[in-house]
């Protein structure tokens, strides 16, 4: 691919139509959260700039993102990786493979340096020199190190990337964390998961692609247009969160009746994602609506913050740090009146001894 | 005429905290009740198990409203803490970890309370009480702040949000606040029970006008404090 041809090119190519393209435009424009104002900028990006060059590389995970992102239904994954974007190099989607692919992904990193999108799933190892992790005879930092250096963006899919990932639960034997701290400074857009809504991904990598910036982000990195609310405070169920209507167990009649999960230690209150919106397979349902607590899937720590299905941690039989407290609220309170009735016999000691004293 | 209960005795009067420090003390003691139990029907809600919610009156969301504006109340009064720490020097009684007797005071002090010593040395307030009070301020910061990082996150563009969202990244997770803030409000119950006991017990059993000085001001003592020189 010599000259990089735009999407109304692609689309001109392929003898589509012009009333397809802005359908397509119109698609893409609502897709990546933008009000309709917006609409004469996406046409006119599409139709200039050239389609990006996209290295998609996959560390330390097991790729449920990646099965998450061909399930985008708008748009479809297969027009993002065959029409929107020039996907010069990916693990899981190529057909290549061995020595010819390794030299391509070099080839790509030289041609295109500093304009192509890195897109990175599953985290860095970093214990022992990063030889949990192994990509084409190397470790997996060293090839995000390569192809981080040249990056126009890089955007991190997955909370494994993001911020670790399951296998950075304790006690991390592989030294196991999120891509920042080895692409050089750069910085990277989150797109946390476990895995991240597909359209959600697709929707961020079209921005990139077409406006050659990265969407805006928070105070983390994560787009605001899809990271921005709590699920909690888009959820359908939380009406029965107000009104103090929760489903106690898995089976009672609360969670039959679709109330509240937030006493099965639902994370909707501290979770930032789009499910309570977006929701999953073209807004078909999301955890929630099908009755399991979420867990945060997309939260910085969500695998160390045990049990799912509780409010708070269980310390075994103890309980938890209500029964802890309650109990050391309890044995405080004896100890006040122990320590009363000891001090009043130490003083009346005292004052015997004082006496005898004045006695003699 | 004498009468037989009344008996003459030189006391001196102390003054120490200023109003605006007892105001504080008793909004502050009065709103870490309210958060306190309303903190836990949040943690653990009580199920009001009714079929509609449109019969409901929003006991979950008023639980919570009762939470956030007693934290508002509590927060807000500390401003009448930090006029009175700038005006009167009563209200300044720092734990002096700088000055070399303070460590064996607070030996000495702590001996007394373990009951093997049978008296410690007078103080206005004593080295031990003073960590203490510290300490509360620093678990109250704590509260504080992953308090408002959880309560401004509902919209984390906000000036709220910028302001305390910090926290949840400092921490690890906003997950992690909520445990924080949970477990520190339990360790604050606890430093009450024993500060009420100590209180209570320094007023009755050693003279030392611990109750009736947070009403009044004024410690009323017939033994000159070994700290007095601070109130100059």
């Amino acid at each position: 691919m010599e000259k990089r041809e735009s999407l109304w090119e692609a689309y001109l190519r392929r003898g589509l139509s012009r009333r397809s393209f802005l359908k397509g435009c119109v698609a893409l424009t609502s897709l990546m959260g933008f009000s309709t104002d917006m609409f004469s900028k996406v046409v006119e990006a599409a139709e200039n700039k050239p389609l990006p060059v996209v290295i998609w590389i996959h560390g330390h995970e097991c790729t449920g993102c990646d099965e998450s992102f061909i399930r985008s239904g708008a748009p479809l994954a297969s027009d993002v990786v065959l029409s929107s974007i020039a996907l010069e190099y990916d693990h899981l989607l190529s057909a290549a493979c061995g020595a010819p692919f390794e030299a391509h992904l070099d080839e790509t990193i030289a041609k295109y340096n500093g304009q192509y999108i890195l897109c990175v799933e599953g985290a860095i190892a970093t214990k022992d020199s990063g030889v949990y992790c192994m990509s084409g005879g190397h470790t997996f930092t060293h090839l995000l190190k390569k192809a981080a250096a040249g990056a126009a963006a890089i955007i991190a899919y997955g909370s494994c990337s993001a911020y670790g990932g399951i296998q950075a639960a304790k006690p991390n034997p592989t030294g196991s964390a999120g891509i920042e701290r080895f692409v050089g400074g750069k910085s990277v857009v989150k797109v946390p998961g476990c895995p991240p809504i597909p359209e959600v991904m697709t929707g961020v990598v079209m921005h990139v692609a077409l406006f050659g910036t990265i969407p805006p982000v928070d105070g983390d990195g994560r787009p605001k247009q899809f990271y921005g609310n709590r699920i909690h405070d888009t959820c359908y169920r939380r009406p029965f969160f107000d009104a103090g209507m929760f489903a106690e167990t898995f089976d009672d009649a609360g969670a039959k009746a679709g109330w509240c999960l937030y006493k099965l230690g639902c994370r909707g209150p501290e979770t930032y994602n789009s499910c309570g919106n977006l929701r999953w397979w073209q807004g078909m349902s999301y955890p929630i609506q099908s009755g399991a607590p979420c867990i945060g899937c997309s939260n910085s720590n969500f695998w160390d913050e045990d049990p799912f299905t509780s409010r708070l941690p269980q310390y075994g039989k103890i309980g938890d740090a209500d029964k802890i407290g309650t109990a050391l609220g309890v044995l405080t309170a004896a100890g006040v009146v122990g320590h009363a009735v000891a001090s009043v016999v130490q003083r009346n000691s005292r004052e015997n001894l004082i006496d005898e004293d004045h006695h003699e | 005429m004498a009468i037989k209960s009344v008996k003459e005795v030189n006391r001196k009067e102390y003054y120490i905290f200023s109003p605006f420090l007892r105001i504080f003390h008793w909004i502050m003691a009065s709103q870490i009740v309210i958060l306190f139990a309303t903190g836990l029907l949040i943690t653990k809600p009580m199920n009001v198990a009714i079929t509609e919610p449109v019969f409901s009156i929003t006991s979950m969301d008023l639980v919570r409203d009762i939470h956030f504006t007693s934290a508002f109340i509590l927060c807000a009064s500390l401003i009448l803490r930090v006029y009175g720490f700038i005006i009167n020097k009563g209200d300044r009684l720092f734990p002096r970890v700088w000055e070399g007797h303070f460590y064996e005071e607070t030996v000495d002090v702590a001996l007394h309370y373990m009951l093997l010593k049978p008296h410690h040395a007078s103080f206005l307030r004593n080295p031990l009480a003073r960590g203490s009070y510290a300490a509360l301020y620093v678990l109250l910061a704590i509260e504080i702040l992953t308090g408002f990082a959880m309560y401004f996150m509902t919209n984390p563009s906000s000036t709220g949000g910028m302001l305390f969202g910090w926290v949840n990244v400092l921490v690890g997770s906003e997950m992690m606040s909520h445990y924080i803030h949970h477990y520190v409000a339990w360790f604050i119950i606890l430093f009450a029970i024993g500060h009420l006991y100590m209180v209570i017990r320094a007023e009755f059993m050693e003279g030392e006008s611990e109750v009736s000085s947070m009403f009044s001001g004024k410690k009323i003592l017939a033994h000159t404090p070994k700290d007095a020189n601070e109130l100059d």
